[in-house]
């Protein structure tokens, strides 16, 4: 079958994992409840079993380049049945996110996010970077002017009255984001060629593919094949216990797609046409964005509230902090809006800074928190399609 | 005794609506003996009634009609008297109804062509019992010439230590015989024990040395080190010890029977008695005759057995592939000794061992088999071990490859623990080669829980090694008993010192000597010491019971034992060779002796004897001879077709309360068999078999206990030897021109009466087949 594997134990990587909201896998006695359970587990090797005797004899080489670890969308089926209390469903949970930490880089970010005490941190950069850029804006608006028309360019995107490019510039934000955007994708990019490369060997290794080399283009066949697969959320419907979830995560990522969609639109306006914002509130674009940020803040708040309910299921830091993210990102969104309309300048502008805040957590630290499951869970869908995991 | 017969016979429980009563009457009627019948005879009316009989002297020797003798016992049950029950309810009307069997009309009693056969089997089984009350004397106990009560405790482990303890706070004289210099045993040598209390996670210290200073206190136990036992000679209540220091040679050493290819000629003939006599003096030259007792002898009442085990010797192809011969590969025997000295270093180069895998079976490819003598107790010893490699280091690593992980009861609250700590590893699997790999080992497995092939990095690698209980190589009780110094036949038992560990536990193959601990079966400490209890207290009872003259076990408290009419016996030594508990001796021309306390009362002998001259008081060739010779045996003569007429004997212990459940259960079977309970199915004299032919019975069923390797017989050997008997009845039955399908052996456990109505259906068919017995009528 497959060949010869030395076993290292990693007591470290067991200490991570059990820090990780992991701390009953030792508990696993290998009946294999829990892979009968699960309704997506695929029929040869099927997880989570293999998973639950890897990590509680620490062995990191295997767990963190599996493509399995990702195929799992923590319905909690496994946890409930589980006649040992070893819930692995959350030690999936755990090492997905220890496989996040070990695919980005740099280091320092992945440890940081991991930290509750760096949480203070994480928040106080973007603060005082959007904080100086904010009054660069409200102080230098005529000095900045005379530079922007040197090059031939309009500096205030600005209109009359309320507008938070009158408080932030338009070019501030962009200059900020999108050069971040762009180190966020080749972040992900390298952590990408080395996962996929990793989970191939894994499944060879482990016999889970019949494909010998990776060919790209099949590969990216395979992930354009899923993405319906991802957008209705088959897979994820297919764990019974997970339907009241769906709603919840299926509302949070289309919200999500919604506002990429928005700040498309307008991006393409302010720059192309030179219209600026703030829309009116008749602008269909607006009522998507709208509609967007109001679906964002009810599925985060839901996911937050299945979160608490669900006693059997160990909520870690990693888990409220990228929630905390999402909702802090919707409410700040949403509220920047309202007192704008209500004419709060003040109050508006400073809801805008936190949205800013939030908003940079979000991109910064995409490949460093648990939100790089969009990427990983999907690529490794990919490869499975790809390889023919069955 | 002057025996005053009297019948009673209950009406009760629907007794006297099945049988006509008048007709059962008149049985003992015509024998001119006193007859009462009682609506319920056991009720408070009916067994007065009984009893004043009794005080008034006008009964001793009582039939009574009634219920099965297995119920009821205790209310039919009187001083001195002869009891016989006749089993007229479980026996006869509860499994034959009127409905199958309708009474019969007064035209067709007269007839030559209708008989009432329940009426017919509950007259003979009353006759039955009237002959038997006549034949059977009240037995008087054996007492012994010497007595002693003190206890000999074989062993001074742990087991042996709690077992002298237990029967020293009870009051008795103990002497414990180790044969190390000091006390201890291998408890002695470890670090640590498995936990005894919640929550079972962490281990303690042995104890061992709390067990040490107790025996101290008391000053009823005696101990003897670098002393072993040189022979055990007479009896219980009475067994001269000779002790002798270890490896000395005395004239008291117990001689050995000689081995078997010894006992052949060159042509493999089996050599005669003289031959051999003579062969067997000098194969023990200088050794004492069994039956010369030592003046110098200690005198003891019961032995405690309990010499332990000593660890296994793994050698052989079937383990080259574990890399037995590299230094780094030990037992656990040895790892426990090193752990004993300090912290985990290996043997080779004294480097500190953190990464330890503890292999719990041979592997290979072939079977899921553990290494021999493994078990619950080895699979707690790696679990203890691999605690010390955490103990030890707080980065060590203790991998246990399993194929069987056992941890009884409370134990699996440890097993647990141990799962839960972040440096134990334990997967199933096969290990299929240790090799050396620079400094350090490789451990290959397959079949695993991690996938099919594995390799481990080890700084050292242990091996399971099974407890092997001492009495694999050695007799160790040297019991001066003509059948030889040790258990018979123990590799049924795995060499175990053991008799049948379910039903009969802390009995060994030998009455008086009472095993306990790893020599009975692999134990930890805790369960050693709850079993060393176990056999105090059967060595009690067995003293008491043989001061009292009557039998320990399993017919505890039965006074009778066997009696010899020596004037006739050949010395033909078949007593002596079949008993399965070596009761009997015998001297140099073969003449036997009977050792009462050793006896069982099983009836193994009388059903060997040839001259027929072994008999109990109540239990006899002649009173069982006499009951067969009771049943009536219907001819020609009698009717037109007469009824055929079946004899079984069945086994006391499962096959008669088998049948009494079949009777309780209502269940019918041919009424023309007549039940016999016996002893055993090894008392069964052939005989009885001829005698039952020759008065024109049809056929003879021998029902019994299972026996071979996971026998039922209550007296071991007992169903075995009589189906060989049965089986040799073949040319017997030929001289008479009777077929040998007539004479037929069979084996039920108690729990399933349900296949004896078809069993006895089934042969009463085949009998019908062959016909009538032509010596009917004779």
């Amino acid at each position: 079958m497959s060949e010869k594997y030395l076993v290292q134990p990693d007591l470290a990587y067991i200490d991570e994992l059990e820090g990780l909201g992991a701390d009953t896998l030792k508990k696993c006695f290998q009946c294999a409840t829990c892979s009968v359970a699960c309704p997506i587990a695929p029929e040869d090797s099927p997880f989570p079993r293999k998973e639950m005797i890897a990590a509680s004899w620490g062995l990191k080489d295997k767990l963190q380049c599996s493509g399995d670890i990702w195929l799992c969308h923590e319905c909690g089926d496994c946890s409930d049945l589980c006649p040992r209390g070893a819930r692995p469903g959350d030690v999936l949970s755990a090492i997905r996110y220890s496989a996040i930490k070990e695919y980005s880089q740099p280091k320092f970010l992945a440890n940081a996010v991991e930290d509750p005490k760096k949480l203070p941190l994480l928040i106080a950069i973007p603060g005082l970077w959007f904080a100086l850029l904010a009054f660069i804006t409200m102080t230098a608006g005529e000095t900045m002017t005379k530079i922007f028309h040197t090059i031939g360019i309009e500096w205030s995107h600005g209109g009359h009255g309320i507008a938070q490019a009158n408080f932030f510039s338009t070019w501030f934000v962009d200059l900020t984001f999108i050069p971040l955007s762009i180190c966020v994708a080749v972040v992900f990019g390298l952590s990408l060629k080395r996962f996929v490369i990793d989970i191939h060997e894994n499944a060879v290794a482990e016999g889970k593919t019949d494909k010998k080399t990776i060919d790209i283009k099949a590969l990216l066949q395979a992930l354009v094949s899923i993405i319906p697969v991802v957008l209705k959320h088959d897979k994820f419907n297919e764990c019974e216990a997970n339907q009241d979830r769906a709603t919840a995560h299926m509302m949070v990522l289309y919200s999500f797609i919604g506002l990429a969609v928005v700040t498309g639109i307008f991006c393409v306006v302010l720059y192309v046409f030179h219209i600026p914002g703030p829309y009116s509130q008749l602008n269909p674009v607006k009522w998507l964005g709208n509609i967007s940020g109001a679906a964002l803040v009810i599925g985060s708040l839901l996911m937050i509230k299945n979160r608490l309910a669900k006693k059997d299921q160990v909520s870690a830091y990693k888990d409220w902090y990228i929630l905390g993210v999402v909702l802090s990102l919707g409410l700040t969104g949403l509220l920047t809006e309202m007192t704008r309309l209500a004419g709060y300048a003040e109050v508006t502008y400073f809801l805008y800074w936190l949205h800013l805040i939030a908003i940079f957590n979000l991109f910064a630290f995409l490949p460093f928190s648990k939100m790089a499951h969009l990427v990983y869970r999907t690529t490794a869908m990919a490869y499975a399609e790809y390889g023919n995991r069955k | 005794m002057d025996k005053k017969y009297g019948v009673y016979i209950c009406t009760g429980c629907g007794i006297g609506d099945v049988l006509d009563m008048e007709d059962l009457v008149d049985v003992p009627d015509e024998e001119g003996i006193n007859c009462t019948t009682h609506a319920c005879l056991c009720g408070k009316e009916g067994a007065a009634l009984i009893q004043k009989d009794v005080d008034d002297g006008k009964v001793n020797a009582l039939v009574i009609g009634a219920c099965s003798r297995r119920v009821n016992f205790d209310v039919f049950k009187y001083d001195n008297c002869i009891v016989e029950r006749v089993n007229l309810r479980e026996g006869v009307v509860w499994p034959h109804s009127r409905e199958k069997y309708p009474a019969l009309t007064e035209d067709q009693k007269d007839d030559e062509e209708h008989f009432d056969q329940i009426q017919m089997k509950a007259e003979d089984y009353l006759k039955m019992g009237m002959i038997r009350v006549e034949k059977v004397e009240l037995p008087v106990p054996f007492k012994t010439e010497t007595f002693s009560k003190k206890i000999l405790v074989l062993g001074g482990g742990i087991t042996g230590i709690s077992a002298a303890l237990d029967a020293a706070k009870i009051g008795f004289e103990v002497t414990i015989v180790e044969k190390q210099a000091k006390l201890g045993g291998y408890a002695a040598n470890m670090r640590s024990q498995m936990p005894v209390v919640e929550p079972f996670e962490e281990l303690i210290p042995t104890v061992i040395d709390e067990k040490l200073a107790e025996i101290a206190q008391y000053p009823n136990i005696q101990v003897k080190t670098a002393t072993e036992v040189a022979r055990i000679a007479g009896q219980p209540g009475e067994f001269t010890v000779t002790f002798k220091t270890p490896g000395q040679k005395i004239p008291f050493d117990v001689p050995f029977p000689l081995p078997e290819e010894m006992t052949m000629d060159e042509k493999g003939d089996e050599l005669d008695a003289e031959t051999l006599h003579a062969k067997y003096l000098e194969f023990n030259e200088g050794k004492n005759d069994i039956l010369q007792l030592d003046p110098e002898g200690e005198l003891y009442g019961a032995v405690i057995l309990a010499a332990g085990w000593r660890t296994d010797t793994l050698e052989g192809d079937a383990y080259t592939h574990l890399g037995l011969d590299l230094p780094d590969v030990i037992t656990n025997d040895e790892f426990e000794k090193i752990a004993a000295k300090g912290k985990i270093l290996r043997p080779s180069d004294g480097k500190e061992a953190k990464s330890v895998v503890f292999i719990q079976s041979p592997g290979k490819d072939e079977d899921d088999a553990d290494f021999p003598y493994c078990g619950s107790v080895t699979s707690q010893v790696a679990l203890k071990q691999a605690k010390y490699v955490r103990n030890d280091y707080a980065d060590g690593k203790a991998y246990i490859i399993y194929q069987h992980m056992r941890t009884p009861g409370l134990q699996e609250n440890f097993y647990k623990s141990m799962q839960q700590d972040n440096g134990i590893f334990m997967t199933k699997g096969a290990v299929t080669q240790v090799s050396k790999n620079g400094d350090d080992l490789t451990v290959e497995a397959s079949n695993t829980l991690l996938g099919d092939a594995i390799d481990i990095k080890a700084d050292l690698v242990v091996v399971s090694a099974g407890m092997v209980p001492v009495t694999v190589d050695d007799p160790i009780i040297n019991l001066a008993y003509r059948q030889g110094p040790g258990f018979r036949d123990n590799d049924i038992f795995g060499g175990y010192a053991d008799s049948n560990y379910i039903c009969f536990p802390y009995e060994t193959q030998r009455t008086g000597v009472y095993a306990a601990g790893a020599i009975r079966r692999a134990m930890t400490i805790e369960e050693s010491m709850e079993d060393a209890t176990g056999a105090a207290l059967k060595a009690i009872q067995c003293i008491e019971s043989a001061d009292r003259g009557v039998a320990v076990h399993p017919r505890s408290g039965d006074m009778t034992y066997p009696d010899f009419f020596f004037q006739r016996c050949t010395q033909c030594k078949r007593c002596t060779v079949e008993c399965p508990f070596g009761a009997l001796d015998d001297d140099e021309k073969g003449t036997p002796k009977i050792n009462p306390t050793r006896c069982r009362r099983c009836g193994t002998c009388m059903g060997a004897c040839p001259e027929r001259i072994i008999s109990f008081a109540d239990y006899s060739i002649d009173s069982i001879g006499s009951q067969i010779k009771a049943i009536g045996v219907p001819s020609e003569d009698d009717y037109d077709e007469p009824p055929y007429r079946i004899l079984a004997l069945v086994c006391e212990n499962d096959a008669y309360p088998a049948l009494d459940m079949v009777g309780m259960n209502r269940i019918d079977y041919s009424p023309d068999v007549r039940l016999i309970p016996v002893r055993c199915l090894g008392s069964v004299n052939s005989i009885w078999i001829k005698d039952a032919l020759a008065q024109g019975m049809d056929g003879v069923i021998l029902i019994g206990c299972k026996h071979g390797d996971d026998y039922q017989c209550h007296f071991m050997k007992g169903s075995e030897l009589a189906e060989v008997r049965a089986n040799k009845m073949g040319d017997a039955l030929a001289s008479l021109a009777l077929e040998e399908e007539r004479v037929r052996f069979e084996e039920i456990a108690i729990d399933e009466y349900d296949k004896l109505p078809g069993l006895l259906s089934d042969f009463v068919e085949e009998i019908e087949g062959l016909g009538p017995n032509p010596f009917k009528g004779f």
